[in-house]
């Protein structure tokens, strides 16, 4: 076996036996899971994105954290998506939050539950977002929030809310 | 351009698609008992409509199709050879 069958071998049975953690400790744990996964992620994406470069300004701050992600080797790309029904891409709340819809495809997480037949929106992705909301606190200063809309077979659909 | 297609004849109208759309894209047509297409430009291609649809009524087009990070390395070492 070469080394990039080696690794390529090492990440999928990484991937499954995270998937496997995950739909086990859930029943035992119960919601609590996905707090802790949540959590953990977040630190990690505070971590990762502490060199990144400051700024308030959201949609370069989301650039910002794409750098993260390609700069650690984590296929998980995004877009933001500007529905019809909203009058712009950022809606500012009247307490000085912005909220944006993020669009997720490729994931390792998602191929990784549906491998086995484990459902979404479980403690993995909670773990996910943890990441990415926790560089874009790092990055940006303020509190931030990924909201599961849609856990979807093809692609995910997230709400982003930052904080004042 | 995304294209989304629902064949008239293969929907039996159920409304699974138009319940699970997270974007309200597709609409239920009450007087012919079918799902329909009213906001296309709002599809994400999730396609969550087309795996739930009982009848495999539903097709995209002009679509990323997420990449499958599972592969059975025999399997690899079968395809890497056409590459
Ligand atoms: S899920 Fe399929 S069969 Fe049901 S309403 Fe939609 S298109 Fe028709
Ligand atoms: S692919 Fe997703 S967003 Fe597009 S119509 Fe189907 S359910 Fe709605």
């Amino acid at each position: 076996m070469n080394d990039l069958e080696q690794s390529r071998q090492t990440l999928q049975e990484t991937m499954n036996f995270m998937a496997a953690l995950a739909a086990g400790i859930e029943p035992v744990i119960g919601r609590g899971a996905c707090s802790m996964a949540y959590s953990a992620g977040r630190t990690l994406g505070a971590q990762f994105a502490r060199h990144s470069q400051r700024t308030n300004d959201l949609e370069t701050a989301l650039a910002e954290v794409r750098n993260v992600l390609t700069e650690n080797d984590c296929l998980w790309q995004f877009e933001a998506f500007h529905p019809s029904t909203r009058p712009s891409l950022i809606t500012k709340g009247e307490d000085g939050s912005e909220e944006i819809l993020l669009v997720f495809r490729d994931c390792m997480i998602r191929q990784s539950l549906f491998r086995y037949g484990h459902a979404q929106k479980g403690s993995l992705c909670y773990m996910m977002y943890g990441f990415f909301a926790g560089a874009l606190e790092a990055i940006m200063g303020r509190r931030a929030e990924l909201a599961i809309i849609h856990a979807g077979e093809n692609a995910c659909l997230k709400c982003l809310k930052v904080h004042a | 351009m995304l294209e989304i297609k629902i064949h008239d004849e293969s929907c039996r109208g159920c409304e699974l698609c138009v319940d699970v759309c997270p974007t309200d894209v597709l609409a239920f047509d009450k007087v012919a008992h079918k799902a329909t297409i009213q906001n296309v430009g709002d599809c994400i291609a999730c396609l969550s409509c087309a795996f739930i649809c009982p009848s495999g009524a539903i097709t995209h087009s002009n679509i990323h199709h997420v990449k499958n990070f599972y592969r059975d390395l025999d399997f690899c070492r079968r395809v890497e050879r056409f590459l």
